[in-house]
């Protein structure tokens, strides 16, 4: 029993989590801030808490899959045009074709996962970059999203509306029954989808043999292909699983907003990565968890929260405060790694 | 200098199948309307008119800020930041020109500051910005697609606090000049560019500087051992970034005679990216080649410009894009590469036995 207990200790403590740790910790520090701060307009409250779930749940969605790509020593610049195109799949066909929801929604699972895998064998076989590959499947999914229609379509189903709608209250006990706590708290699909995302992600990374491929993947790729490791079906089925997390993202966005539009999420590719590099994700590979992904979402999302709160900056401060913040990480992660490889 | 010109080094070579490329899709063009090559003089504004002079002035923005990634390349990295650089450059620009808006609430011919101050502040901002990427990356030892990703974030929100969320537009005409004035029958910006082409050539080729780049591209470690001052060459190359981001900032700005830091310089890091790219310049670093990416800048423009001229819905024009790109990406990609430098060696060694 004492050998268990200090195994598990054992294990929280590796050095491998420090990342981890600074992320949560940072993240702390800031909502801690903010409590303080803005106590009096309701930072505190649990509806401030969930928001940042419910406002941020299509970038932690696609986050799921950019942080595997980044693992393996990939980039994918596509997933902000896919999730777009997604949107404009299932506002064009609902709102004009007058198909039902879920035809549009497998329509686009297959074309995302199907460019996914399609980028990934580029990338693998013909040895092309993946940032240029995957920067033309960018161009390429932007495009087709232009093509259908350069307007905003609104989403009018009743499967869909209903969909959106969807909420579960958070309930306290109190006076012998339940009731709705207040300031009105609730949790939608947006948020059920996102957290189930992560622990798919952390089951396959942690748990699967093909996440120890990622790992190793990223780690070296030769010695993984020396080992008999399958480095090609690894990358590709990466990539694919990154598809089928945008066309994910891109249902949630459209559930938030309600529309389709050809420039939706622009620019959504590099929010995603930020979210994975201050999550304590490398770019160069081998080291990243989802874990640590959740909480750089929560970190990256509660900036313009503090901004909203604090009402009379510019949102531009949003963008400046982000930038500082990768710095930071940036620093923190060189100093772990030149202090790892030093104990070496 | 042992080059042997064969068929299968021609075909080995990246710049060939770019070259190619774009051979292809001038033919194309003159195929479908022969006057895409005519050019025509204008003697009110004393410019060249015509859709390949047209290609040249509209690609000068990706040019200059491409030959600056080259080198950024060739060192094993790439620089994110230049986009948002462009922004900031417009931004300092038309704040320096239009200072007091409250005085100066109509746009005019008119500078509030000296114009010297209008050109040098932008471009000295924006090379101490490039000397700020440099630095993480040379001193921080931090991966630059990284480093500059912090720019890339940032870089759009301080062109924005600059000039309070505001757009401003401007007439005053020498400012006019540098985006849609003219020099010896060229546009401005092909004048600039072709100025901005031959320095950078000159220095890195008729110095040992190129030879300085490459050699940290191959093997940063390797090349200080051997003398080579690693640190002071990346800095020098992201400073001369950020420099040439900020001259295709003053282009871009004078074009519209206005800052917009939402869109001014958007997505040029990725088509920059892809112009060196397609011109031959391996992304893992070593060799360069700045003929290579002016022809892949060119093959860019090219294709937009072909979608415009022959009123191809202009909604497709990113995925058009995209496509061509593809192509040639595939064609250049190794094992394509390999197949065909494969079967020119065989009937090379065919003729060779037919000799003997």
């Amino acid at each position: 029993m004492m050998t268990n207990k200090q195994s598990i200790l054992s294990k929280l403590t590796n050095p491998k989590y420090i990342m981890v740790y600074a992320t949560v910790g940072i993240f702390l520090a800031v909502y801690a801030f903010g409590a303080f701060a803005y106590a009096d307009k309701g930072f505190l409250t649990v509806r401030t808490f969930v928001n940042l779930f419910i406002d941020n749940a299509y970038y932690g969605i696609s986050a799921v899959g950019m942080t595997m790509v980044l693992i393996t020593g990939g980039i994918d610049l596509s997933v902000g045009a896919v999730a777009s195109l997604t949107g404009m799949f299932i506002a064009y066909g609902t709102s004009v074709l007058g198909l039902h929801p879920l035809t549009c929604i497998a329509a686009a699972l297959v074309m995302g996962i199907s460019l996914g895998l399609l980028m990934g064998w580029v990338i693998h076989c013909l040895n092309v970059p993946a940032f240029i590959t995957t920067l033309t499947g960018m161009f390429f999914a932007r495009g087709v999203c232009s093509l259908i229609s350069r307007e905003s379509i609104d989403i009018n189903h009743t499967m869909f509306d209903s969909l959106a709608s969807w909420k579960i209250y958070l309930m306290k006990y109190s006076a012998g029954k339940w009731v709705r706590i207040r300031p009105i708290a609730f949790i939608n699909f947006n948020v059920i989808l996102f957290l189930v995302m992560i622990a798919i992600g952390m089951f396959i990374l942690q748990r699967t043999r093909f996440g120890r491929n990622i790992y190793a993947v990223g780690g070296n790729e030769q010695s993984a292909a020396l080992m008999g490791l399958p480095v090609g079906k690894t990358k590709i089925l990466v990539y694919g699983f990154n598809g089928l997390c945008s066309v994910l993202a891109g249902i949630s966005y459209a559930l938030y907003v309600k529309s389709g539009w050809n420039l939706s999420l622009q620019g959504g590719e590099l929010e995603v990565i930020t979210c994975a590099v201050i999550g304590g994700t490398l770019l160069t590979g081998g080291v990243g968890y989802m874990i640590g992904t959740l909480f750089g979402v929560l970190l990256k999302s509660v900036i313009p929260a503090l901004i909203t709160f604090n009402g009379n900056l510019l949102s531009w401060w949003g963008k400046i405060a982000t930038g500082l913040l990768l710095l930071i990480f940036i620093c923190i992660q060189r100093f772990v790694v030149s202090s790892s490889s030093s104990r070496k | 200098m042992n080059k042997h010109f064969t068929l299968s080094g021609i075909f080995q070579s990246k710049v060939t199948w770019a070259v190619i490329a774009e051979a292809l899709i001038l033919l194309v063009c003159f195929i479908i309307r022969p006057d895409f090559f005519s050019i025509s003089y204008q003697p009110s504004t004393g410019m060249l008119y015509g859709s390949l002079i047209d290609i040249l002035n509209r690609s000068a923005e990706i040019t200059i800020i491409s030959m600056g990634m080259t080198l950024v390349i060739a060192l094993g990295g790439t620089d994110l930041s230049v986009g948002a650089l462009v922004a900031v450059a417009g931004a300092i620009a038309l704040k320096f020109l239009r200072w007091d808006v409250l005085t100066y609430n109509t746009p005019g011919d008119y500078t509030v500051y000296p114009y010297v101050l209008v050109l040098v502040v932008p471009l000295a901002v924006c090379a101490l910005m490039g000397l700020f990427n440099g630095f993480l990356v040379a001193k921080g030892g931090i991966q630059p697609i990284i480093a500059t990703l912090i720019l890339m974030v940032c870089g759009r929100g301080v062109a924005q606090i600059l000039t309070d969320g505001k757009q401003f537009t401007t007439g005053y005409s020498p400012f006019r000049i540098i985006g849609q004035g003219s020099f010896l029958y060229l546009p401005m910006p092909v004048v600039i560019t072709i100025a901005v082409v031959l320095a950078v050539a000159l220095f890195t080729r008729k110095t040992a500087f190129g030879a300085f780049v490459e050699s940290v591209g191959v093997n940063s470690s390797a090349s200080r051992l051997s003398g080579i001052k690693a640190d002071q060459v990346i800095l020098i190359v992201f400073m001369i970034t950020g420099l040439l981001s900020g001259i295709a900032g003053l282009i871009y700005s004078s074009r519209i005679m206005s800052n917009d830091s939402n869109n001014a310089g958007l997505n040029f890091e990725m088509d920059a990216i892809l112009a060196v790219v397609i011109g031959g310049t391996n992304m893992a670093g070593g060799k360069f080649s700045l003929t290579g990416t002016i022809v892949g800048s060119l093959i860019i423009r090219t294709i937009v410009t072909f979608v415009y001229y022959f009123g191809i819905v202009s909604e497709a024009t990113m995925a058009f894009k995209a496509m061509i790109i593809a192509v040639v990406i595939v064609l250049q990609s190794e094992p394509v590469r390999e197949f065909f430098a494969r079967r020119a060696r065989k009937r090379e060694a065919r003729l060779e036995r037919g000799a003997a």
